[in-house]
């Protein structure tokens, strides 16, 4: 009388299947405590590495709102050459805006930037050139912009803010790699453990699997309440994580504001159901993953 | 319903277990595997419901070429089988109830068939009264009848029993042989290996014997020993 709708779920089949699950999760406390608490560290650390890149990203761009390129004209470019120029830097997209700067607009500038150090009045002609001012959609691209300009005729010089920019660059680009190494670092250790959890349930269960096998069970549903069983202990993991992370945000965020005035740090953009998703997301990625590994091992010896 | 032909067994270890064996089972049948221990007689039925996997020849059991099955067509295959062993292989943590219906309920089974077929196969083996109790209070016997429930809840053609009384005392070995006969008279195909030769002799049936991982004799209402004769029995 065996039923061939092997998927249709009734109550009872639903209630048989999880209580095994509840029965394997409650087996080792110990183990699976210690697999919650490494997927949460290393979603916490997920978290604040989500955090900290929007962070810079968010001073980076504050950073690349100052930095323009200025390109300066020389004294004899025509007005052709000076309309080319605009034409030019109106057609590439990565520029953000284009402003040209005749001299004595410029000296304007320097008057109102110098506040009066310097005395201009002194000047018996404006020493200044016009010049364009672009602006980067990207700071990744402003030194790229920079070099395209100074090959046109009727450009003289080429200034930006090169140190910095590239300076930004390059420490963004380590915090990434060295974040994206630690992280690696610890989704295997939260991988390995969540898999050693699933082992020692397979291992208390292997008189079940025996006979699973034995009568005909697919190796789908063998797995499925160890699947469930590592899922449990990323969920929770990645919970606990984003509980932590949720305080931690409400608990230090104005301290640092307060603390490090000059790094301007604005509210970071970051959705928190969004990043809460994601984050639960990895935190079952892990669980199902090292969980299927783990059963999957077994399952072919 | 069971068909071997020119099947070899060599364990990885190097170990020839069955030697180009021949065997043929009709349906119905009723087949004794005997032979010392070690002669092939559990490799045999390893090989039947794929436990084990055949270096040469041709396997066939209800149909399904079980040498050339691949891994995930296996469960289909062990649906069709029933298993039991000398050790019962019960869960201690579960009732004789949940026992059976664990077999049925990890195939998907739907819980309106569980709650109407695990009391048919607990009366078929008498054990209605005792579907509440958990192996260890049971006695040997009783476990035995408890594994075979299991092994016939999801109704199969073919049940196969490796030294299914290698545990058990006179008494229960004879309530079990009683059993099996009354579950092969139902039509299913039963293959028991055992070296008991008192329950050989006493049921007359079909006595396949192995030597070495070869058929040595295939008698038809056969003895232990190859070609004992009647009086020998009854006077020995």
């Amino acid at each position: 009388m065996k039923s061939e709708a092997t998927t249709i779920l009734d109550s009872g089949k639903v209630k048989f299947f999880l209580a095994e699950v509840l029965r394997n999760f409650s087996r080792n406390a110990g183990m699976q405590v210690t697999a919650i608490g490494t997927v949460a560290i290393t979603i916490v650390l997920l978290g604040l590495f989500l955090f900290v890149r929007a962070a810079i990203a968010d001073a980076g761009r504050q950073l690349l709102d100052e930095i323009s390129v200025s390109a300066y004209l020389r004294t004899d470019a025509t007005p052709q050459q000076v309309t080319a120029i605009a034409h030019f830097l109106a057609q590439d997209p990565r520029v953000a805006s284009v402003q040209y700067v005749p001299k004595r607009e410029g000296l304007t500038e320097l008057r109102a930037r110098t506040k009066g150090t310097i005395d201009t009045a002194l000047l018996t002609e404006n020493p200044l050139p016009d010049k364009f001012r672009i602006k980067a959609r990207v700071a990744e691209d402003v030194p790229a912009i920079a070099a395209s300009v100074r090959r046109l005729t009727g450009v003289d010089n080429v200034v930006y803010g090169q140190k910095i920019v590239q300076r930004l660059l390059q420490l963004g680009a380590l915090l990434r790699r060295i974040s994206i190494a630690v992280i690696v670092v610890f989704f295997a250790v939260a991988g390995i453990i969540i898999a050693n959890t699933i082992r020692l349930t397979v291992f208390a269960r292997r008189r079940e699997i025996a006979i699973m096998q034995l009568v005909g069970a697919t190796n789908t549903y063998i797995r499925l309440p160890f699947i469930c069983e590592g899922l449990l202990d990323g969920l929770i993991g990645a919970l606990v994580a984003v509980a932590l992370l949720a305080v931690a945000r409400a608990a230090l965020w104005p301290r640092l504001l307060e603390a490090l005035p000059w790094a301007q740090l604005t509210v970071v953009p970051v959705d928190g159901r969004v990043l809460t998703t994601e984050l639960l997301g990895v935190g079952a990625a892990i669980g199902i993953l090292a969980s299927w590994v783990s059963v999957g091992r077994h399952l072919r010896t | 319903m069971i068909s071997l032909r020119g099947i070899s067994l060599v364990y990885p270890n190097g170990v020839r277990a069955l030697d180009n064996v021949t065997l043929e089972i009709a349906k119905g049948d009723f087949v004794f595997l005997v032979g010392a221990s070690g002669t092939g007689k559990s490799s045999l039925l390893r090989l039947l419901y794929r436990e084990a996997k055949s270096s040469t020849g041709e396997i066939v059991v209800d149909g399904i070429r079980v040498d050339r099955l691949r891994r995930s067509r296996i469960p289909a295959l062990r649906r069709h089988l029933g298993v039991v062993f000398q050790d019962f292989k019960l869960l201690v943590d579960k009732t004789v109830w949940e026992n059976v219906a664990f077999a049925m309920q990890v195939t998907g089974a739907h819980t309106r068939d569980v709650m109407r077929q695990v009391p048919r196969v607990l009366d078929l083996v008498g054990l209605s009264h005792k579907s509440r109790m958990y192996p260890g209070e049971l006695s040997g016997g009783e476990q035995q009848r408890t594994a075979i429930a299991r092994a016939l809840v999801n109704n199969p053609k073919i049940l196969l029993c490796d030294e299914p009384t290698g545990n058990l005392d006179p008494a229960n070995t004879t309530e079990i042989t009683a059993l099996l006969l009354r579950i092969n008279l139902k039509g299913t195909t039963v293959v028991v290996a055992t070296h008991n030769q008192a329950v050989v002799d006493r049921m007359r049936r079909r006595v396949v014997r192995l030597e070495d991982g070869r058929i040595a004799a295939d008698e038809e209402r056969g003895y232990y020993y190859l070609g004992l004769r009647e009086s020998q029995v009854l006077s020995g």
